[in-house]
């Protein structure tokens, strides 16, 4: 197993959802009424659109469940006593993120969605393997969207190249190779 | 995959407090009493199957069931990985604090590794991580760790799957019109109108060895993503089918091989023609006796792989199923009297959630 592509990605707190769909624009056309959450994930894994195969894994992350769509929920059910908003509460559904992702890739492998802890990396690359080793893919998408406010995420994609990385982060995961970098730098929220 | 052992099973649900009561109450045919609640705007009521109340808090709740689990357990932990499966986790403390009056703030909605990090570091395990795939959670919770120790990255595992009485899920639901109003949980029948949400709080070990209290071997499965619709699976069951297929194949066994299939049978419109139409292609004219365990535990969501398993499994070891007393009317051919199977039958068992995914454990029961 070994990586083959990486990306990270850094946008400023204030950046607005609208201005994170306009990215993801630039490389699939994004999914309407969808959170924070699911538009990270997807500007997480779209760099790796030309390089995807149909089988590929994609093994998802995130530290904190999407915050604006949990206040929106709780405004609902608790403040305005109301039925939360379909489409709000389908989305609260963390995996949802891995299904847009997948959909909007063309993959069909496992799609898992973990929450990010200190061993994150060396999970995501056990699961991997196990799944490699098994022939169920040739490929991993590993994503993982931090910090809900001034976000990051950082995607790994590996192959079943024969090869050995130090799983234990992402930077050691992705030494030698040239990481694809995009920073938002424009907050309009 | 090697097969691994499944062990120790704990089990609260609207069954009972513990996994005898549970598999005894089934064993009877006993549907346990819902509770009801009101759905926000609409001024109906839906049903709840409720655990017994624990006088705990939610950690505390999870550490003594960790512990129990464990108590047969030659320690120290430090080889065990431990994965939790839940897709409402601590939301219900969340829910309290705004309920009580409490603006939303960030500082509300915890880290999703939360609780998986205070086990590790209490219990001390070699690792732990949290699932949350939906109504598969448990299921591939199952399927990896228990395939992470026939690796031998590690060398047991300890699954813990869980939902709480969480508002936001209960009123999603009916946002979604998919909870019966009528409260009769009937997976499968052609009048079904939904279904009914159900608390549980399990657990199981995973390894290499039986352990002192043995309930099965995990031969195989098979999990993957049908991206054609958030919410449900193709209904001609053509992704069910082949999730089942890789699954046998994952566990060098055929249809044929099977004795019973535990249906995931939601009861809602959709979902289970799909599962029909699935088994249809994969068993044609020859399909095993089935069960449906919804209406016995509710939809335990994200816990259904791991809590539906463990009383299936446990009362499969005492004695002859009940019948669904529906069998006759049903859309597919469920047990219409009792079954009873040999110690060692093969279960293939269906779990199918939101977010496309789909999972089939192959499960061997073990000797009494």
């Amino acid at each position: 197993m070994k990586v083959i592509a990486a990306s990270e990605i850094r946008g400023p707190a204030g950046c607005s959802d609208k201005l994170l769909k306009a990215e993801v624009a630039r490389f699939v056309e994004p999914p309407r009424r969808v959170d924070r959450l699911i538009l990270q994930s997807l500007l997480g894994a779209a760099p790796f659109l030309p390089l995807l195969r149909k089988d590929c894994g994609l093994y998802l992350a995130a530290d904190y469940p999407c915050r604006p769509t949990m206040e929106l929920l709780l405004e609902a059910v608790f403040v305005q006593h109301k039925l939360p908003k379909p489409l709000e509460f389908v989305n609260s559904v963390s995996n949802a993120a891995g299904f847009h992702v997948a959909q909007k890739l063309g993959v069909e492998g496992p799609n898992l969605f973990i929450g990010a802890g200190r061993d994150l990396w060396r999970q995501f690359c056990e699961m991997a393997a196990l799944d490699m080793a098994d022939g169920v893919v040739s490929q991993a998408l590993l994503i993982h969207s931090a910090n809900p406010d001034e976000f990051v995420v950082r995607s790994l994609l590996l192959d079943n190249t024969p090869g050995t990385a130090d799983s234990s982060s992402f930077a050691t995961l992705s030494e030698g190779l040239d990481i694809s970098r995009l920073e938002i730098v424009r907050a309009d929220g | 995959m090697k097969p691994i052992h499944l062990y120790n099973g704990c089990l609260r649900s609207g069954m009972g407090a513990t996994l005898a009561e549970a598999s005894a109450a089934y064993l009877d045919g006993r549907l346990p009493s819902a509770q009801w609640y009101d759905l926000r705007e609409l001024g109906e009521q839906r049903a709840y199957l409720a655990a017994p109340a624990s006088n705990l808090q939610l950690e505390a709740d999870l550490e003594a069931l960790a512990r129990e689990c464990l108590a047969d357990e030659p320690g120290p932990f430090d080889d065990v990985l431990l994965v939790i499966a839940s897709t409402t986790l601590d939301i219900g403390q969340m829910e309290a604090r705004v309920a009580q009056g409490e603006p939303f703030h960030n500082d509300l909605s915890t880290s999703l590794d939360r609780l998986a990090a205070g086990l590790r570091d209490s219990l001390g395990l070699a690792g732990a991580f949290t699932m949350n795939t939906a109504c598969t959670s448990a299921a591939n919770a199952l399927l990896y760790a228990g395939r992470l120790v026939a690796s031998g990255a590690y060398r047991r595992a300890l699954v813990m799957a869980f939902e709480t009485p969480c508002q936001l899920a209960m009123q999603g639901f009916g946002a979604l019109g998919l909870l019966s109003p009528s409260g009769h949980y009937r997976p499968f029948h052609p009048q079904r109108d939904g279904l009914v949400l159900g608390e549980a709080y399990c657990a199981v070990m995973l390894g290499e060895q039986p352990g002192e209290r043995p309930l099965a071997r995990l031969l195989g499965g098979f999990s993957a993503c049908d991206t054609s619709n958030l919410t449900t699976t193709l209904e001609d069951g053509s992704h069910i089918d082949w999730v089942m297929r890789q699954a046998l194949d994952s566990a060098c066994v055929t249809s044929a091989d099977i004795a019973l299939v535990k249906l995931h049978g939601t009861a809602t419109g959709a979902n289970d023609i799909a599962e029909s139409n699935g088994m249809q292609r994969l068993f044609a004219g020859l399909q095993p006796p089935s069960c449906v365990l919804k209406p016995y535990l509710g939809h335990t969501l994200g816990a259904c792989g791991l809590s539906e398993t463990l009383l299936l499994l446990d009362a499969l070891r005492q004695g002859p199923l009940p019948p669904v007393d529906y069998a006759d009317e049903a859309m597919l051919a469920l047990n219409g009297a009792p079954l009873a199977l040999p110690p060692e039958a093969l279960l293939l068992s269906n779990f199918f959630g939101f977010g496309g995914n789909n999972a089939s454990l192959v499960l061997q029961g073990a000797q009494p």
